[in-house]
């Protein structure tokens, strides 16, 4: 059948490429791998082909988004005709298929700069990175070989998923103009409509496509041999990818903080966590690497550090695209039903590497002499090795989804009965990582004072005084200012100002402010910023909008205040006025005053707007509003709006119909506003014992309003046999509506109904605003990471020239 | 022995701990019925919303009630004192952690999976065909 309408040049284009990119690769690994100098040149020729087609390919999908051709599955679910172009980039990568590419992409880049920098390492290194690509490619080819599925094409059209084949629908040759369906596509996840969203992914897997160059180092080092040629190499690039690995993953955090409503930066979730975890080995290995290059005698570790930062990405990109981490993960990928590939490519990697490694583990260089104590490369190795069981300890917490499928119930090997699960990640975490930041800290700043070979004690101190002295009064200070108490978190803010002090001072008296020495100083500088800035906007967090209406002692404390039109309420020093909204576009802007008491008088001081996305498809989505000033932030967002339109919200008269059960002298506090008391109960039954029995009966109510005013009314019930009547009682002032609707003879207890006007009820959200002290540390820190790393690198290069 | 071999084995041994440590502070998925028998106690459950039963949001209290069916098929009047999640009545599974009271199971974080949210497919509603 020839189908109207369909872009099948595009299909055949893009699956052409895919198949051409999938087969040069796996021929640029072969040919690397093969003895003789002319397979090198074929090795490179066939890689360059292959990232040729791969930069195609990608083209073509970015052509048939960028034209909405919606008969394309992956086009019709990441793109919409209102999507706006500068969302493109985002939408692009939305889904597993484009995010692969964009890996992919970078690996190719990185590969194709170390065909010409790598020189007589080119046919290893870059081999490791032909065969990393071959897997990668598969991933998005989408075959079927009998009913097993190799990779997911982007490219697959709509009408050939199979779900869909053979429906009625599908035996239309002009189905893409007859069915509503491919007017117009889903759209891109509105979460995921920001410039973050552009910039993050990039970035972070830029990262996670750099720590393939040390590995690919490593594996060519122990393929040959050769444990010293390739050390310095391998160290630039490994402080390139500690950077951008760095800066990926804090961009991340970034975003969360800016524009989601997740309340804070970094929530222990298991998709941070697995890309935190290659930077910290990548730090490790980045720092054994440097004593290897000083001193040496460390290359055993070296190699572990650089191939397992490797291994834990791929790892990394098993948990968050096998669906493994459905249950505890908010932002995890859809399965595809590709996890038994992905399982593959992350045991293959392993067994070969590992295995590669522990093969000519007896002759790899040993130590010739043991390090000394008092030696800074000592105290180095040391600090990578808390790096490393700092990340370890993320992994294993991390995995239980993994360790419930393999023991589990329904596990390969049964071990225990019930599926495990880690109920307070966030306590947990904090619990253990904060020790080894304590540790890491306080190795950053006792390092500077510390020389390669050996450090007189004498001197060690002598060097340090100035510095311990700042510290201690500078963390005095700040514990005062503070209130901050815990001695946990004063002993981590005491090694982080060290770290901080240590490594400034180190580079201003010591190393006379050149350049050649600030790479290390700054980025280190920027860590200890970093970690003292997250502890104090963290510890010190202080929720504002603290609801104080007592509902039941055992419930957790609502951090949710209430805002009704118009009316000004406390949140912490401030006051706050729900002002009024807007609708801009797809948002409503809800517009909140902030007011000080400024010599004892309330002056405005500055407008929030949090405001929530309207989106049909997905589903709203709220957005917070901060205020940044240099020492705090405030950050509001919308946690409740009434978001129904005048017709869905009805015309009834009356509602909120509210059921009491109370007994004489029992208050209650209503709709938030008014305290109810049932003061007395009145009962009149004349004809008692007689035929004609009937009891009327009237509840004596108490309503104050908060500005004091007090309303008394009675709702009267009056029954006979099973038949009542109500008389119900109104303050028309306050919109209010009693009924006295029966007795519980189960308490013996009057059940009166309490209902408010429509017109009473005044409109009304819900904020909660949080306050986040000094975070700015935290950016300011992160910013110095990636300028010292860029400068370190920077350093390296030019020395290389020389 | 050399230092950093001490310093590896410690190393060795710490990670050790922190599986025991972990494997003791872990616990399990539960149902409502484990749940109430061990009140006061944290447990995470799994469910799914009970769309029959009535549910209720209380804005000005933010308290939200609902029912939810547990996996083993017991279901119970579930207490969550946070604004309603978007999207709630559209999830499929919920995840519930809290602790159980006498009348109903107070959660104090809840996750959702909404698949139709990220994997929405194209559905074709063939009885729509017009010619």
């Amino acid at each position: 059948m020839n189908y109207i309408g369909e872009h099948f040049w595009a299909v055949e284009l893009g699956r052409g490429l895919t198949a051409f990119s999938f087969v040069f690769a796996l021929l640029s690994t072969f040919a690397y791998y093969s003895r003789g100098d002319g397979w090198k040149t074929v090795g490179r020729l066939a890689f360059r082909v292959h990232a040729i087609t791969l930069f195609g390919l990608i083209g073509t999908l970015f052509f048939i988004m960028a034209k909405h051709y919606f008969e394309f599955d992956y086009v019709w679910k990441h793109t919409s005709l209102d999507l706006p172009p500068r969302y493109l980039f985002s939408a692009f990568w939305e889904g597993q298929e484009g995010s692969f590419l964009l890996w992919m992409f970078w690996n190719a880049i990185l590969g194709w700069i170390l065909t010409y920098t790598a020189k007589n390492f080119e046919g290893p290194v870059v081999g490791v990175f032909a065969a990393v690509q071959a897997f990668l490619v598969s991933m998005i080819l989408g075959i079927w070989i009998g009913d097993y599925q190799i990779g997911y094409s982007p490219f697959n059209l709509v009408r050939e998923l199979p779900e869909n084949l053979g429906l009625p629908w599908t035996q239309f040759e002009d189905y893409l103009t007859r069915f509503p369906n491919f007017m117009d596509g889903s759209g891109l996840n509105p979460l995921l409509q920001n410039y973050w969203m552009t910039i993050h992914p990039p970035t972070l897997f830029l990262g996670f496509a750099s720590t393939l160059i040390p590995f690919s180092y490593a594996i060519a080092g122990l393929l040959r041999k050769d444990y010293t040629s390739w050390i310095s190499s391998a160290l630039k690039w490994s402080v390139f990818s500690v950077g951008i690995l760095g800066v990926g993953i804090l961009m991340g955090g970034a975003w969360a903080y800016e524009a989601l409503s997740f309340g804070g930066f970094w929530a222990w979730d298991p998709v941070e966590n697995t890309s935190l975890v290659p930077w910290l080995t990548m730090a490790a290995g980045t720092h054994l690497l440097l004593i290897q290059r000083n001193k040496g005698g460390v290359m055993p570790s070296v190699l572990f550090l650089l191939i397992i930062t490797f291994l834990l990405v791929l790892y990394s990109t098993f948990l968050t695209r096998s669906g493994i981490l459905g249950e505890s993960s908010v932002h995890a990928f859809v399965d595809l039903g590709l996890s038994g590939q992905l399982l593959i490519y992350l045991l293959f990697f392993t067994v070969g590497s590992l295995g590669l490694f522990l093969a000519r583990y007896r002759g790899l260089p040993k130590k010739e002499q043991e390090d000394r104590m008092d030696s800074r490369e000592f105290w180095m190795f040391i600090g990578a090795l808390v790096l490393l069981i700092s990340g370890l300890q993320i992994t294993l917490s991390t995995s239980y989804p993994v360790f419930n499928k393999l023991f589990g119930p329904e596990g390969l090997i049964h071990i225990y009965d019930e599926n495990k699960v880690l109920n307070d990640p966030i306590t947990h975490y904090n619990a253990i990582q904060v020790p080894f930041a304590i540790i890491i800290t306080l190795l950053i700043g006792a390092g500077q004072f510390l020389s390669y070979r050996q450090t007189s004690t004498k001197l060690f101190f002598q060097r340090q005084i100035t510095t311990l002295a700042a510290t201690t009064i500078l963390t005095g200070l700040s514990a005062w200012a503070l209130e901050m108490w815990n001695p946990m978190y004063i002993t981590l803010m005491w090694t982080s100002y060290y770290a901080v002090i240590a490594n400034l001072e180190f580079w201003i008296r010591w190393g006379k402010g050149r350049w050649n020495f600030a790479g290390a100083a700054v980025a280190h500088t920027g860590f200890g910023l970093l970690i003292a800035g997250a502890l104090v906007s963290n510890a010190n967090k202080d929720v504002i909008s603290q609801n104080r209406t007592f509902i039941h002692e055992d419930f957790p404390a609502n951090e949710n205040l209430l805002l009704s039109l118009g009316d000004t309420v406390e949140m912490g020093k401030y006051w706050a006025t729900w002002s009024g909204q807007n609708e801009e576009g797809y948002y409503i802007n809800y517009e909140l005053k902030f007011f000080e008491e400024i010599d004892g008088k309330l002056q405005a001081t500055f407008n929030l707007s949090p405001r929530i996305q309207l989106n049909e498809r997905m589903g709203n989505v709220a957005e917070p509003s901060t205020r940044h000033t240099l020492t705090k932030d405030i950050y509001t967002h919308v946690t409740y709006a009434d978001l129904r339109t005048e017709e869905e919200r009805g015309t009834e008269e009356w509602k909120n119909e509210f059921e009491l059960e109370l007994k004489i002298g029992d208050t209650h506090f209503l709709y938030g506003k008014y305290q109810l008391e049932l003061d007395t109960l009145v009962v009149d039954a004349p004809n008692a014992g007689s035929e004609l029995e009937y009891a009327v009966l009237g509840a004596g109510l108490t309503i104050t309003t908060l500005e004091d005013s007090v309303y008394k009314v009675m709702p009267v019930y009056a029954v006979q046999g099973n038949q009542a009547q109500h008389v119900d009682a109104e303050i028309k002032e306050l919109g209010l509506k009693f009924r006295f609707d029966r007795i519980n003879y189960d308490t013996n207890k009057p059940v009166i109904i309490a209902s408010e006007h429509t017109e009473a009820e005044v409109p009304f959200i819900l904020v909660k605003a949080e306050v986040f002290p000094w975070i700015n540390l935290l950016w300011l820190g992160s910013i110095l990471i990636a300028v010292g790393t860029g400068i370190a690198i920077a350093q390296r290069v030019k020395r290389e020239r020389k | 022995m050399k230092n950093s071999q001490i310093a590896i084995i410690i190393a060795i041994a710490v990670l050790i701990g922190f599986t025991l440590v972990n494997l003791g502070n872990s616990a399990t998925y539960s149902s409502f019925a484990d749940a109430s028998l061990k009140q006061e106690e944290t447990t995470t459950v799994i469910g799914y919303l009970n769309l029959e039963e009535p549910m209720s949001f209380d804005p000005k209290t933010v308290t939200l009630t609902f029912t939810a069916k547990d996996k083993k098929g017991n279901a119970s009047t579930v207490v969550y004192n946070q604004p309603k999640p978007q999207d709630f009545e559209r999830s499929e599974e919920i995840t519930m952690t809290g602790f159980a009271t006498d009348s109903a199971f107070v959660a104090t974080d809840i996750l959702m999976k909404c698949p139709s949210k990220y994997n929405e497919q194209n559905e074709v509603d063939s009885d729509k065909i017009y010619k």
